[in-house]
């Protein structure tokens, strides 16, 4: 087995899923490693860090929760949740403690590459605070200044947080409390209006159609992504 | 009406005043007439003593007036002797004639008493008998048991003026200066409460209870009749749903199970050609996101079933809740034209927006699957008063009056064609009830359909900074 690319840990106990997605993974390039359990996923991080987790949210011993909680306690390694429908109240607790993305099962092998894709870019790119280019968009991190087209977009301070934020998690999805949090402070986690109010000011002024946006999308219930829609 | 010692020290004063104003009144007249005839007025305070008094004072005011006659007016006065034979013989008759008097005046008495007792009687037992039919109206008026002996009470309540409480309890519960009453129940003991000084006193509850417990066995029969019924139509009901599910399951669930095991099977050639290839894995890529949806429906349903939606009630912008809607649907019918119009900011929301995307795509597709593939579907936002409302409209062949009614009930499908699990308008009512919304259909046979969704916006968040 090679390990040349990026290294991927599947956590999930269903043998099919897990096949499907060894095969899927390796034909993009990565390596792929597989627990079955809570405890084996935390065993395996610890032995050895994989590159990215991907974790199923129903485990037979326990929620991926709980697994997203233990290992932010030591390590910022990105984790991508698989959620079904009917499970959202878990999945917006794992983004909250820390899982970075999330992908609805049954999901295609394009949107999970995309996630994954996204969520390692993010590691390789921090520390670079130069700029973001999305699609026509260009946000100018030192300068605190954003262009469409070329052309200079007036934001206000709280307009310019919130697309920071946004931008500097690229692709990735933030939600809401981490928004709040970031942009207004401690105690603010919960105003999710806020959000609707600026981010449709944000949409108004950087979306050629701000009613069906493709640069701030909206995960409802969730969170915002700055993306370039396909 | 006294009693005891009071009432005998009393009638003693009236029965020595009332000869004492007879002798007064014979000693004026005696020197005008003869005492025998005189004898009549004390023969008046005899009858007077026996109206107000009955027939044991009378007698006393009889023999209290023979003394005195004899003592003061016969000869020789001031002694008990009597001189003239005469007067012996009319004291004799006045005595008889007090006697009979007083006897007669004192039944009339008595009778007018018990007549009056009677006709008292008479009216309670009128006003008990228009309180109880008041209560059973009460009873058959309500469904609900606690319901239903409320208002027993407030029946008794209005009708009697006395404040009565029903409880069903095996040992009585009386708060402090009420009496109990126990109501002879055959379903389950009960007692009745009320307020001693009131007009209905313990006697008068007494006489209604039985009635009462007839009554409360009524209700309490009622209500275990009402829950058996409701027990039988429930399960009647899932009995139906499960039949439906069942039904959809075979039909549904098998058709896309067997299109993928077809193409599974057709990849097996090792010379397949390339587009072959890709046709026979688009399918299984196709048939597989169909079995997934239906399996999606189906939970939500069932979570909608179980009363288990639990929303996560946040500060929504419909527009762009709608934005997403449109976005996962327009994944799916790259090609179909549907016209956005989002007239301007709207107020929020506070629903699950997660679960209200979840309507709009279900709208949105099933519009675009039951419309022509060239006919645009419309999509709206308004604000309109206090709500916000979101209108979905396509160019089908709109729904038959006739099944208008049963489109949002669980595989109640607007049409015969099949398309679709016959889900997604109970789920899209589901979400919306449970947000505290509203979903009305207004359709046209022939001219398409409109589905509107509605939600309160009366309560806006504070100012944003």
């Amino acid at each position: 087995v090679t390990e040349s690319g990026p290294r991927v840990l599947v956590v999930d106990d269903e043998p099919q899923i897990v096949r499907g997605l060894r095969v899927v993974l390796r034909d993009a390039g990565y390596g792929v490693e597989a627990a079955a359990s809570k405890q084996e996923a935390l065993d395996a991080v610890a032995a050895r860090a994989p590159d990215a987790i991907v974790l199923d949210l129903v485990l037979p011993d326990g929620s991926g929760v709980d697994v997203c909680v233990e290992l932010r306690r030591w390590t910022e390694l990105p984790i991508v949740v698989l959620s079904a429908v009917g499970d959202e109240h878990e999945k917006v607790r794992a983004l909250d403690a820390g899982a970075d993305d999330y992908i609805t099962k049954p999901f295609g092998t394009d949107e999970l590459l995309a996630r994954l894709r996204a969520v390692l870019r993010r590691v390789g790119e921090d520390g670079n605070d130069a700029g973001v280019t999305v699609g026509q968009l260009f946000i100018d991190l030192a300068a605190r200044t954003v262009t469409l087209d070329g052309a200079e977009v007036h934001l206000t301070p709280i307009e310019f947080g919130l697309l920071r934020v946004l931008a500097r998690h690229q692709g990735k999805l933030v939600t809401q409390r981490q928004l709040l949090r970031e942009v207004w402070g401690r105690g603010y986690e919960t105003e999710t209006h806020y959000l609707r109010v600026h981010v449709a000011h944000i949409r108004s002024k950087i979306e050629p159609e701000p009613s069906q946006p493709r640069y701030l999308i909206t995960e409802s219930g969730v969170g915002y992504r700055l993306v370039e829609a396909p | 009406m006294g009693s005891g010692v009071w009432g005998i020290a009393l009638a003693a004063v009236e029965v020595i005043a009332a000869v004492a104003a007879a002798t007064g009144l014979v000693a004026i007249l005696d020197p005008i007439a003869p005492i025998a005839g005189l004898s009549v007025i004390y023969l008046l305070a005899v009858v007077l003593i026996a109206v107000r008094r009955g027939q044991a004072a009378a007698l006393a005011a009889a023999a209290l007036g023979v003394t005195t006659m004899n003592f003061v007016f016969i000869e020789p006065r001031y002694q008990l002797a009597i001189a003239d034979r005469g007067n012996v013989v009319a004291l004799a008759v006045f005595l008889v004639a007090g006697l009979v008097v007083g006897r007669l005046a004192a039944t009339a008495r008595d009778r007018a008493a018990e007549a009056e007792r009677r006709a008292r009687q008479a009216a309670a037992r009128e006003r008990e008998a228009g309180m109880l039919a008041g209560a059973a109206s009460a009873v058959l008026a309500t469904e609900r048991l606690d319901a239903q002996l409320a208002s027993l009470a407030a029946s008794v309540e209005s009708s009697s003026g006395s404040a009565v409480r029903v409880g069903l309890s095996s040992a009585p519960a009386a708060v402090a200066g009420e009496i109990a009453v126990p109501l002879p129940t055959d379903t389950r003991p009960g007692w009745v409460y009320g307020d001693p000084d009131a007009s209905l006193d313990r006697e008068s509850l007494e006489r209604i209870a039985r009635p009462l417990a007839g009554l409360i066995d009524i209700a309490v029969e009622r209500e275990r009749f009402g829950t058996r019924t409701a027990e039988a139509e429930a399960a009647r009901r899932a009995d139906v749903a499960k039949t439906a599910l069942l039904h959809a399951i075979s039909h549904d669930l098998r058709s896309p199970l067997t299109a993928i095991a077809t193409a599974a099977a057709g990849l097996r050639p090792r010379d397949l050609p390339e587009d072959d290839r890709a046709a026979l894995l688009a399918t299984i890529d196709t048939e597989a996101g169909r079995l997934a949806g239906l399996v999606d429906d189906l939970l939500d349903l069932s979570r909608i079933e179980a009363g288990a939606v639990n929303p996560r009630t946040d500060w929504c912008d419909v527009g762009d809740v709608v934005a997403g809607a449109l976005a996962s649907v327009r994944r799916r019918y790259e090609e179909r034209p549907i016209e956005l119009d989002l007239g301007g900011p709207l107020p929020l929301v506070e629903a699950d927006a997660a679960q209200l995307e979840r309507v709009f795509s279900n709208l949105i597709d099933n519009a675009l699957k039951f419309s022509p593939s060239d006919a645009p579907v419309r999509v709206s936002a308004t604000a309109a008063g206090d709500r916000v409302v979101v209108r979905v409209t396509d160019r089908g062949r709109g729904i038959a009056p006739s099944r208008r009614a049963s489109v949002f009930e669980p595989f109640g499908r607007g049409d015969e064609s099949g398309k679709g699990s016959g889900l997604g308008l109970a789920i899209c009512r589901g979400f919306v009830e449970a947000n505290g919304g509203e979903i009305q259909l207004q359709s046209n046979s022939g001219r398409g359909s409109t589905f509107a969704v509605s939600f309160p916006a009366a309560a806006q968040p504070s100012p944003v900074p």
